[in-house]
C-alpha cells in the first residue's frame, strides 16, 4: 500500500523548524527586483529594476515590465547603480512599496467611513473629528509584516540605515533584518558554510561565508557579469563579417525570411516621436539576453579556450544558428566560445575599450584565489567541497562545468564540489530563496530587529545587529 | 485434490507406488505460497498448478470525506520570544484551535480578517504564548574582569585594557569562531591626546601604528585571559577535573606551535599535483606495509602459541618407571589444561599465569629475546628490541611506546575476554576504575584501609603519627574517604612516617656524636692521668667503650646508645618477653621499639614494649627497618 500523505490535521506544525509569520522578502538587484512571501520557493512578484520615466509634465514613474513600451517623452532609469547598491532612494522607496503593497497585498477595502456609503447628514458638521480618527487609525502599508531585505555584501553603512529608516517609518513593519546576498544563497543550498560564486547582472562577486556570516576580508567582486557579456556580444556583432547589425524586437513591423548571412529584409517600425536611447539599450539587452541564453557556451576545458587545437577542434562542431528580430541569421560556432572566454582569461575575449576590459584579479579563477587567500587556511578546504554557484548569468552553458576544471587544476590535490541548483529558478533566485528560508525559521525570530529597538536605538542598531 | 483422492471415490485399484507418491507431492508443493481468503481444500484442487486468484477490489479509491468530523480550526495566534533582547515584539503565526476551546473571534464564515482583529483584544492581556524556539537561544560565556583585577593579573606589555575589552566584545558577539573574529577584528586605538571628535580623526595627534595582529595573537590573549580569569573565579586546587582540563588547555596554548601548524597546512594547500599523487601513493603503501605486518605478526604469534610445549627440564630417568610416566601424563595434562584456557590466538601476554613453573619459564625467556615484539608490551623496552632493525621492527616499537602504559593493566586483564572494550585511560579516571594486585574476598571500607595503617603501628608511634598530623591540622579520621583522599591519605601518611624515622635517625646519630665527644674528653683526660699504662687499651678502643656503654644502663636509658650495646640487651629481652619464634625477627623489632624510644622516658618504653603485641609488630616493621637493620648489624 502506497504511504499516503497526513492529513493536514495531524502533520505537525512546526515541521523542520519553520515557523511562519508571514514575513516579506524583498531582493532588489541591477537587472530585477525580487519580492514575495516568506516560506515560498519562488518570488511572487519579480520586476525589472528598471523603471520608465516620463519626462512631460508632470513627470511620473512607471512600474513594471507591462509599462515599458516605446512612447512619447519616456526614458528608461534604473534605481539601482552597477554596483548592485541602491543609487535613487526616492525611487527605492516607491518602486518597493509598489511591489510589496500593490502587487503582494490584496486590494483594501475603501474604510467605511470614505466609500460615501455611510455618508450621513448629520455627521457632515463634525467632519474635523472625523479627519483626526482618520489620522489615528491611518494604518501604514505593512503593519502586520516583518520584512526582510537583502544587500550586496559591500553596502555601506549609509544605505544600510536608509533601507531600516524606510521600513520601519514609511511602512511601519513591525520587524526587519537586513541580511547579505552571498549568505542567503549558501541557506538557499542548504549550507552555513560555502564559498558563494555569484555570477549576477552587473557583477561577479566571491564570498566567503563561514558559519552563516560573511568574512569581509574574502569579499570579491568584479564586473564580469551579464553586463560585460552583453558589450563583449555587441562587439562581436560588430567585428563580424559581416557586421550584425542589432535591431531591438519593438523595432521590426514585417520581416521575411532570408537566408544565412544574408542582408535582412524588413520594414523597420516609424514612430512619431523619439524613442530615447535609454529605451533601446533596454530592449537590445532583452534580446542580448535571448542570445546568451541560446547561443553562448562556455569552453569546458580541458585547458583554456586558448590552448592550442581548441579552436580547430570546436570550429570542426555543428554550431548553433540564431535568428535576428529582423531575420538576419547566421551560424555561431567558435565566436560563441570566445565571447564567453573573457571571463577566465583576461587575455582572451574580444577587444573592448580599456575601460571596460578585464583585469587579471578580475577573472573569475583570481577572483576565487585571492577570496580564499583572504581567509584563514583552516578554513579553506572545507570551502572548497562547498563552493556554491549562485546567479543567473551561471546559467549560461558549460559554466560549471569550466568552473570545476580551473578549480581542480588551481588546487590539486583537494576535495572540490560546487553545488549549482539544477532549477533555473533557483539559480536566478538564490539569495530570495535563502531570505525565504531564513525568514520562516522559528529560530529566526529572535533574530529581527524589532520596531521598538529602533526606536530605542535609532538606525545604528542595523549596523551593530545586522554583522 | 489429489489423483489418489479422486482414484478412492471412484474405488479404483491404487497402485503398488500409489502410497509414497503422495506425501512425496505434498512436499513439494509445501512451499507454495499461502494465498489467504480461500480454505485449504479449495486451494489444493489446483494441484501443483495453482489457481489464479484476483482480490476482489471493493472500493477503488478511499472517499474523500470519509470522516465527517468537522474542519479543523486555525486561528492567527500572537506569540512572542522571551529569547530575544526586546522580549515584547509580538509575531503572529497559525495555530490550530484546540478541541474544546473556542475561538476567540465569532464563528463566522471569514475567519481571517475578523479573527486578526479580535485576537490581540480579547486575548493579548491573558497570555501570550512564548515560542517554542526561545530556548535556542543561547549565549557563550566570556570572562569578565574588573578594573583592579585586569591591573593585578591580566597586564601584558603587547596590550591596553581597551583592546583587550575590544578583543572581548567581539569574542562575545562571534560567540568564540575565531575566523569571524579575526575577519572583523579592525582596532584603532583612541585619540592620544584625549579628544576625540565624533567624525575627526584629524584631532590624533599621534596616530599608533595599527599592528594586524594574526589569528594566533588575538587566541593567545583570549586563552591567557580566560585561563587567569578562571584561576582567578576559583584557585587552581579546587578545581574540578574537567575544569582543571580546560584551565591547563588554555594556560599551554601555543600560538608558535599553532603558526607552524598553518604554514605547514599552507605549504600542504599548495602543492602541485604531482606532489598531491606522490603523496596519497605513500600513504597507501603505508597502510599496505603496515596490513601486512599485522598479518605476519599475527602468524608469528600463531606459531609461537603452537610450539608452545612443556619443556623437561628434569633428568629423562624420572620419567622411565611407570610412575614417572603417570606424572609426566598428569603434567602434560595440567599444561594442555592451562593452554586451553586462553585462546589459541595469543592474547596480549600469551603465557604468563601467576607464577611461571619452571616448564614455562624456559620458553618464555628463550622467546623474550626474539619475539618479545611480537608478544606485545610485555616487557621493559630495551629488553623487548628486536634483533634486526627492520621498519617494521620500528613500528612495533612504536606501538609498544604506545601501549607500554596499558601494559600493566593488560597483565591483570589476561583472564579476561580480549573482545571486551578497553577503557583509555581517561574514561578509567572518569568511571573509577582502578587495578589492584589482588583484592581481598568480599566488600571493604576505604577506611579500614586507613585504620589498618594505623594498627599496625605500635602506640607510640600512633601518638607521635597523631602528633605530627595534629601539627598538619589533619584530622586522623577521614571525613569523606573517597579513592581519591584515602590515596592522598595513605601518601600523606608514607611521608610522615618517613619523617619520623628521619627524625629518629638525627637523633640518634645526634646521640652518637654526643657520646662519642663525651667519650674522648673522657679518654684525653685518662690519657692525661696515665700516659703510658693505659696505650695498650687505646688500640682497641671502639670495642672497649661499646662493652663500657652495655656495663652502664643509665647511660644507655639517657641517649639510647650504640647499636651494638643495646643489641644484646634487646635481644635478651626480646627473647624473653616477646617470644617470637624467630631470632632475627626479635631482634629487629626491639631495635625499632629503641628508636621509638628515643625521647621518651625509659620506663615508659619498657611499659609499652609489655603491651604491644609483639608479632603484630614485627610484621609491618620488618621491611620498613630491614635494610637499616642490616646496615646497623654491619657495623
Amino acid at each position: 500500500m502506497a504511504q499516503q500523505p497526513l492529513p493536514t490535521s495531524a502533520q505537525p506544525t512546526d515541521i523542520y523548524g519553520g515557523d511562519e509569520v508571514s514575513a516579506l522578502v524583498l531582493d532588489p538587484g541591477y537587472c530585477n527586483t525580487r519580492a514575495g512571501f516568506a516560506g515560498e520557493d519562488v518570488p511572487k512578484s519579480i520586476l525589472p529594476s528598471f523603471y520608465g520615466h516620463v519626462t512631460s509634465d508632470p513627470p511620473r514613474d512607471l512600474f513594471g515590465d507591462e509599462c515599458i513600451i516605446p512612447r512619447s517623452d519616456f526614458e528608461v532609469r534604473n534605481y539601482m547603480n552597477k554596483d548592485s547598491v541602491v543609487e535613487d532612494w526616492d525611487v527605492a522607496a516607491k518602486m518597493w512599496e509598489f511591489m510589496l503593497v500593490k502587487r503582494l497585498q490584496p486590494e483594501r477595502q475603501t474604510p467605511p467611513s470614505k466609500n460615501k456609503l455611510n455618508d450621513d447628514v448629520k455627521e457632515q458638521d463634525g467632519e474635523g473629528d472625523v479627519a483626526m480618527e482618520e489620522v489615528e487609525t491611518m494604518e501604514k502599508a505593512l503593519e502586520e509584516f516583518p520584512l526582510l531585505m537583502t544587500e550586496a555584501p559591500w553596502n555601506s553603512p549609509k544605505a544600510r540605515e536608509k533601507a531600516i529608516e524606510l521600513s520601519m517609518e514609511s511602512w511601519g513593519t513591525p520587524a526587519f533584518w537586513l541580511s547579505r546576498t552571498p549568505v542567503l544563497s549558501s541557506f538557499a543550498a542548504g549550507k552555513a558554510t560555502a564559498l558563494v560564486i555569484d555570477v549576477g547582472g552587473a557583477n561577479t562577486s566571491v564570498t566567503a561565508i563561514h558559519d552563516g556570516m560573511v568574512l569581509k576580508r574574502s569579499i570579491q567582486r568584479s564586473p564580469a557579469g551579464g553586463l560585460w557579456l552583453s558589450s563583449q556580444i555587441r562587439n562581436m556583432w560588430e567585428t563580424s563579417e559581416p557586421k550584425v547589425d542589432l535591431v531591438p524586437t519593438f523595432m521590426v513591423e514585417n520581416k521575411s525570411p532570408v537566408d544565412a548571412l544574408a542582408p535582412a529584409q524588413a520594414r523597420l517600425r516609424e514612430f512619431p516621436y523619439k524613442i530615447h536611447d535609454s529605451f533601446r539599450a533596454f530592449e537590445e539587452e532583452r534580446l542580448l539576453t535571448e542570445f546568451k541564453e541560446s547561443v553562448v557556451e562556455v569552453w569546458r576545458g580541458p585547458g583554456r579556450y586558448g590552448a592550442a587545437g581548441n579552436e580547430e577542434y570546436i570550429k570542426s562542431q555543428p554550431g548553433r544558428v540564431f535568428e535576428m528580430p529582423d531575420g538576419y541569421n547566421q551560424m555561431w560556432r567558435e565566436q560563441r566560445f570566445k565571447v564567453a572566454e573573457g571571463m577566465w582569461d583576461e587575455n582572451a575575449g574580444y577587444p573592448v575599450p580599456e575601460s571596460e576590459r578585464l583585469t587579471k584579479a578580475q577573472t573569475i579563477p583570481e577572483l576565487i584565489r585571492s577570496a580564499l587567500n583572504a581567509i584563514d587556511v583552516d578554513l579553506r578546504g572545507n570551502l572548497l567541497a562547498n563552493v556554491v554557484v549562485t546567479g543567473s548569468t551561471s546559467l549560461i552553458n558549460g559554466f560549471n562545468d569550466r568552473l570545476n576544471n580551473e578549480l581542480t587544476a588551481m588546487y590539486p590535490g583537494l576535495k572540490i564540489k560546487i553545488h549549482a541548483a539544477g532549477l533555473s529558478s533557483e539559480r536566478r533566485f538564490g539569495a530570495w530563496i535563502g531570505g525565504s528560508i531564513l525568514a520562516s525559521l522559528g529560530t529566526f525570530h529572535q533574530m529581527w530587529i524589532s520596531k521598538k529597538e529602533y526606536e530605542e536605538n535609532g538606525v545604528g542598531i542595523v549596523e551593530k545587529r545586522c554583522k | 485434490m489429489a489423483s489418489s483422492d479422486v482414484r478412492d471415490v471412484l474405488n479404483l485399484p491404487d497402485g503398488a507406488a500409489g502410497g509414497p507418491r503422495p506425501s512425496k507431492k505434498q512436499k513439494i508443493s509445501a512451499p507454495r505460497p499461502n494465498l489467504k481468503g480461500l480454505a485449504r481444500e479449495v486451494h489444493n484442487l489446483g494441484g501443483d498448478n495453482p489457481i489464479a486468484i484476483v482480490p476482489e477490489v471493493t472500493q477503488f479509491k478511499k472517499r474523500r470525506f470519509a470522516s465527517r468530523k468537522p474542519v479543523a480550526r486555525w486561528e492567527l495566534r500572537p506569540f512572542q520570544n522571551s529569547g530575544r533582547t526586546d522580549a515584547s515584539l509580538t509575531l503572529r503565526h497559525w495555530r490550530r484551535v484546540e478541541e474544546g476551546k473556542q475561538p476567540s473571534s465569532t464563528v463566522g464564515g471569514g475567519e481571517g480578517q475578523a479573527g486578526e482583529d479580535d485576537v490581540p483584544g480579547s486575548k493579548g492581556e491573558e497570555e501570550i504564548e512564548d515560542s517554542s524556539y526561545a530556548k535556542y537561544n543561547v549565549q557563550v560565556s566570556v570572562p569578565q574582569y574588573s578594573d583592579d583585577q585586569y591591573h593585578q593579573v591580566l597586564e601584558n606589555p603587547d596590550w591596553t585594557k581597551e583592546e583587550t575589552d575590544y578583543l572581548m566584545g567581539l569574542v562575545r558577539d562571534f560567540d568564540i569562531r575565531w575566523p569571524l573574529i579575526w575577519d572583523r577584528y579592525e582596532w584603532s586605538p583612541p585619540a592620544t591626546n584625549g579628544e576625540a571628535d565624533a567624525d575627526g580623526d584629524e584631532s590624533k595627534a599621534i596616530v599608533p601604528a595599527t599592528r594586524s595582529r594574526s589569528m594566533e595573537d588575538l587566541k593567545a590573549r583570549y586563552y591567557e585571559v580566560a585561563s587567569r580569569m578562571m584561576a582567578v573565579q576559583k584557585p587552581v586546587q579546587y578545581m574540578t577535573q574537567p575544569e582543571f582540563a580546560l584551565h591547563e588547555l588554555m594556560a599551554h596554548f601555543n600560538p608558535q606551535q599553532e603558526k607552524l601548524r598553518k604554514d605547514f597546512a599552507l605549504n600542504s594547500f599548495g602543492r602541485s599535483r604531482e606532489e598531491a599523487r606522490e603523496e596519497e601513493s605513500l600513504l597507501l603503501e603505508i597502510k599496505r606495509i603496515l596490513a601486512r605486518s599485522d598479518r605476519f605478526n599475527e602468524e608469528r604469534r600463531e606459531l609461537y602459541n603452537r610450539l608452545d610445549y612443556p619443556h623437561a627440564e628434569q633428568d629423562i630417568n624420572t620419567f622411565k618407571s611407570s610412575t614417572g610416566l603417570q606424572t609426566l601424563l598428569q603434567n602434560l595434562m595440567t599444561a594442555d589444561k592451562s593452554k586451553k584456557r586462553k585462546s589459541i590466538m595469543g592474547g596480549e601476554a600469551p603465557t604468563t599465569s601467576g607464577q611461571p613453573t619452571p616448564q614455562q619459564a624456559a620458553p618464555e625467556t628463550a622467546r623474550r629475546d626474539s619475539a618479545a615484539a611480537s608478544t606485545g608490551p610485555r616487557d621493559s623496552a630495551p629488553a623487548a628490541a628486536p634483533a634486526p632493525g627492520n621498519k617494521k621492527a620500528q613500528q612495533q616499537q612504536q606501538q609498544q611506546q604506545q601501549q607500554q602504559q596499558q601494559a600493566q593493566q593488560a597483565q591483570q586483564q589476561q583472564s579476561q575476554p580480549q573482545e571486551r572494550k578497553k577503557l583509555t585511560e581517561q574514561e578509567e579516571i572518569i568511571y573509577g576504575v582502578t587495578h589492584h594486585e589482588r583484592l581481598g574476598s568480599g566488600p571493604t571500607f576505604r577506611t579500614e584501609k586507613i585504620n589498618k595503617l594505623f594498627s599496625h603501628k605500635s602506640n607510640q608511634q600512633q601518638l607521635r603519627i597523631t602528633n605530627t598530623l595534629n601539627e598538619l591540622d589533619v584530622p586522623a579520621k577521614l571525613a569523606m574517604p573517597t579513592a581519591a583522599t584515602t590515596h592522598a591519605f595513605e601518601q600523606l601518611l608514607a611521608s610522615v612516617n618517613s619523617l619520623l624515622d628521619a627524625r629518629k635517625v638525627t637523633d640518634k646519630i645526634d646521640a652518637e656524636i654526643k657520646l662519642e665527644l663525651a667519650k674522648k674528653a673522657e679518654r684525653e683526660k685518662a690519657a692525661g692521668l696515665q700516659e703510658e699504662a693505659e696505650k695498650a687499651e687505646d688500640a682497641d678502643g671502639d670495642a672497649k667503650d661499646d662493652t663500657a656503654a652495655a656495663d652502664e644502663p643509665s647511660k644507655e636509658e639517657d641517649n639510647q646508645g650504640t647499636t651494638e650495646g643495646a643489641d644484646p640487651a634487646d635481644e635478651e629481652k626480646g627473647d624473653g618477653e616477646d617470644a617470637v619464634p624467630s631470632d632475627e625477627a626479635a631482634a629487629q623489632p626491639s631495635v625499632e621499639q629503641d628508636d621509638d624510644d628515643n625521647d621518651n622516658a625509659a620506663d615508659n618504653g619498657k611499659d609499652e614494649e609489655l603491651e604491644s603485641a609483639a608479632p603484630k609488630r614485627s610484621a609491618s616493621v620488618l621491611s620498613n627497618t630491614s635494610d637499616k637493620a642490616a646496615k646497623r648489624q654491619k657495623k
